[in-house]
């Protein structure tokens, strides 16, 4: 019997939930916690072992040393980069981020560690006859989103059309379609970019202008700012910011010796897409679990909401309503930096209450469909009210409820996709970071889809076969 | 053996289905409960199977007030069948009637089976056995839903308008049927059918707007109807 499978089930969720709960558990005393996005090569990029590498994670091991604390470092998106340093989610961000006024208002920075400048690039063919910014009126020129060239741009050429792009990527496609005429990008990334992805973009006119790139600290964490200062100007005196810097950008050694940025190899893709979906599966069945477990009671709730249910009940329905109105996007983030919670437990506990009120919904729709006759006729057999809902009811219910209950279970699954918002090593974040050095966004979004594709299309194939299989056995719902 | 004193039964929206009705139903009998739609006879077998509380009045099973006995010995002395049989469609024949004795006497599987696998001989329905109610006719899936009630082995059995889904000839060989199976339970028949009940039942009443118009053989009741 259905019911009695889904009991066995039971214990599974349980265990993985305590498995989640140890995970939470981390030191930190010890330890130096610096963010960054690993999409920012040279500066911080997963070199071809498919470990972090570049110049900032470099800084950061060093400051690391001279703070005498483990380095840690988690990659996160950039759009809430500041936003995790504030809810404490690591003590600093060493990810080349320029020092601005608005940003000061809500960290504070190191000293400068390297300066940069704006530069803009424009295909070599120069369609467009652009020779300097000056030149670009009525032209959609693209910079990254959440870089601060884009502000810079709006404020001193309000006739340039700004567009902001997800990533460097994006803005190489649109370039060779020729639908944008050129990009802002800081000088050394761009000339290192091009280069690497084999593009014929050339740097044209002036810098823009130059910038200071500092370490932003929380407001509160003077002692370690102090530490930090000490750190970078030691390290400017005894040359080790020097080496760090030629490392990537001199001309000596560069082209030999250890190659500082370059592609993966075949095996190292292969081995972080598989490890990244392996995260995705389980964060995808931890959580749906979890939602079955509780959308039974939910269900429940939702149906028998008189008497001394009532007030619960009202409150279930107002609940489940709102997760079912608000962005999972939204959610995520609340929990993570909302809630404060680490980011496995958040995306875990946020799908699994998604996963829950979906599969209410759908429990719900079961219950009351069956037929009221069913309860009264097992309650006249004497069969006592849980007996009445464990053999009569729920069995009829959940089959009503499968369908549905499947749909959701894909849905979910596509919805992990998210987490990778939150710094979460998944599927998609893995290809990010695949693409963000090999710039084949084409070949490993379509892996990545494919993938997801091959968990969820089976799933698909089991709901139709499961719904004839009820129906072939001679339970038909009128 | 069911004694009804002074039973009144209103409804929510101040209808009065039962008016201080005074009864005793024999036993060794199938009693038949006749009455037009609205004459309140479902509201009395609802007050007999205790699915609703009457406001006023007392139901005693040899001399037990039914409402101070305990739920489960209750369950297992009276035996309900509704006019929608109600039978578990996820479940089959079988399963449909060991459900109770298994979880009520935590009787196990296979005897109960054995007993349920008597229980169909002698309804002369065995070969259904491991049919789901879908696949069923109406008439047998009435001696499935008796059948059903039947295997507690309870003292009294009420059946609430079992003709109404069978055709004349079905309904004929229902009512030998049940007279076969009165020997060793008490039937109370709630029908509207009084062709039935003349087959059927030996005793019974005739009900209108709550109250008894005529009690006693059924012969007598039924002449006195006509005759009304």
């Amino acid at each position: 019997m259905c019911f009695i499978m889904s009991m066995k089930r039971l214990k599974v969720p349980v265990l993985l939930m305590s498995m989640v709960c140890a995970i939470t558990l981390s030191a930190t005393s010890d330890e130096f916690v610096t963010a960054l996005t690993g999409k920012f090569p040279p500066f911080n990029y997963y070199n071809e072992g498919g470990d972090l590498a570049g110049f900032d994670v470099d800084v950061s091991r060093e400051i690391a040393k001279r703070l005498k604390k483990e380095l840690r470092i988690v990659t996160t998106e950039w759009d809430g980069i500041i936003a995790g340093l504030l809810a404490g989610k690591y003590d600093a961000i060493v990810a080349s981020m320029a020092i601005t006024p608005e940003r000061k208002q809500s960290v504070n920075f190191s000293e400068p560690y390297y300066r940069s400048g704006a530069q803009m690039f424009v295909h070599r063919d120069n369609p467009n006859h652009i020779y300097s910014i000056d030149e670009c009126s009525g032209l959609r020129i693209a910079v990254v989103l959440g870089e601060t060239y884009q502000q810079f741009l709006e404020k001193n050429y309000p006739d340039i059309e700004v567009v902001t792009l997800k990533s460097t990527v994006s803005i190489f496609e649109m370039m060779e379609q020729q639908r944008i005429a050129g990009f802002v990008t800081d000088r050394l990334v761009g000339l290192w970019q091009i280069k690497n992805a084999g593009r014929s973009f050339v740097p044209v006119g002036e810098m823009l202008y130059t910038e200071s790139i500092g370490i932003p600290v929380r407001k509160d964490s003077n002692k370690l700012l102090k530490q930090i200062n000490r750190s970078i100007s030691d390290m400017k005196v005894d040359g080790t910011m020097d080496k760090i810097y030629q490392k990537y950008f001199g001309t000596v050694g560069v082209a030999e010796g250890e190659s500082a940025v370059g592609g993966m190899t075949f095996s190292i893709i292969a081995n972080k897409l598989l490890k990244g979906f392996a995260i995705t599966l389980l964060i995808a069945f931890l959580a749906i679990s979890l939602g079955f477990l509780f959308s039974i009671p939910t269900g429940l709730l939702l149906v028998y909401n008189s008497g001394f249910w009532a007030l619960p009940s009202r409150i279930i329905r107002m609940f489940v309503d709102f997760i079912r109105g608000t962005p999972v996007l939204i959610q995520l983030l609340f929990v993570w930096l909302g809630l404060g919670l680490k980011a496995f437990p958040a995306a875990i506990i946020t799908l699994g209450i998604c996963a829950m009120c979906y599969m209410a919904e759908a429990v719900r729709a079961g219950l009351i469909s069956v037929a009221p006759g069913q309860a009264l006729a097992a309650r006249a057999l004497g069969l006592s009210s849980f007996d009445r809902f464990r053999f009569v009811i729920w069995p009829q219910a959940f089959r009503i409820a499968l369908p549905s209950l499947m749909n959701n279970v894909v849905a979910l699954i596509k919805d992990t996709a998210l987490v990778s918002i939150i710094s979460i090593p998944e599927l998609i974040r893995e290809a990010q970071s695949i693409i963000s050095v090999t710039f084949e966004p084409h070949k490993y979004y379509l892996i990545a889809a494919l993938m997801f594709f091959a968990v969820t299309f089976p799933l698909m194939k089991l709901s139709g076969r499961i719904e004839r299989a009820i129906q072939a056995k001679g339970f038909k719902h009128d | 053996m069911i004694k009804i004193e002074n039973l009144s039964y209103t409804y929510g929206d101040g209808t009065q289905a039962i008016k201080n009705l005074n009864i005793s139903f024999p036993s060794e009998h199938i009693f038949a409960i006749m009455g037009f739609s609205g004459s309140g006879k479902t509201t009395l077998l609802n007050c007999i199977s205790r699915f609703i509380k009457p406001q006023q009045g007392k139901i005693f099973l040899d001399n037990q007030n039914i409402f101070e006995m305990d739920v489960k010995s209750f369950r297992e002395a009276i035996g309900v069948v509704f006019q929608a049989l109600n039978l578990f469609p996820h479940m089959t024949v079988l399963e449909n009637m060991t459900l109770a004795p298994c979880r009520l006497r935590r009787i196990n599987e296979k005897d109960a089976k054995n007993s349920a696998r008597e229980m169909l001989e002698r309804l002369g329905i065995l070969e259904l056995a491991d049919h789901y109610p879908s696949q069923v006719s109406g008439g047998q899936a009435q001696r499935v839903a008796i059948g059903r009630g039947l295997m507690l082995k309870p003292r009294l059995m009420l059946l609430d308008e079992p003709t109404s889904a069978l055709d004349a000839r079905t309904t004929e060989d229902f009512s030998r049927w049940i007279r076969e199976l009165q020997s060793d339970t008490n039937f109370i028949v709630v029908t509207h059918d009084l062709e039935f009940a003349r087959t059927a039942a030996s005793k019974g009443m005739f009900m209108s707007e709550g109250e008894i118009v005529e009690s006693g053989n059924i012969d007598g009741v039924l002449r006195h109807i006509k005759r009304g």
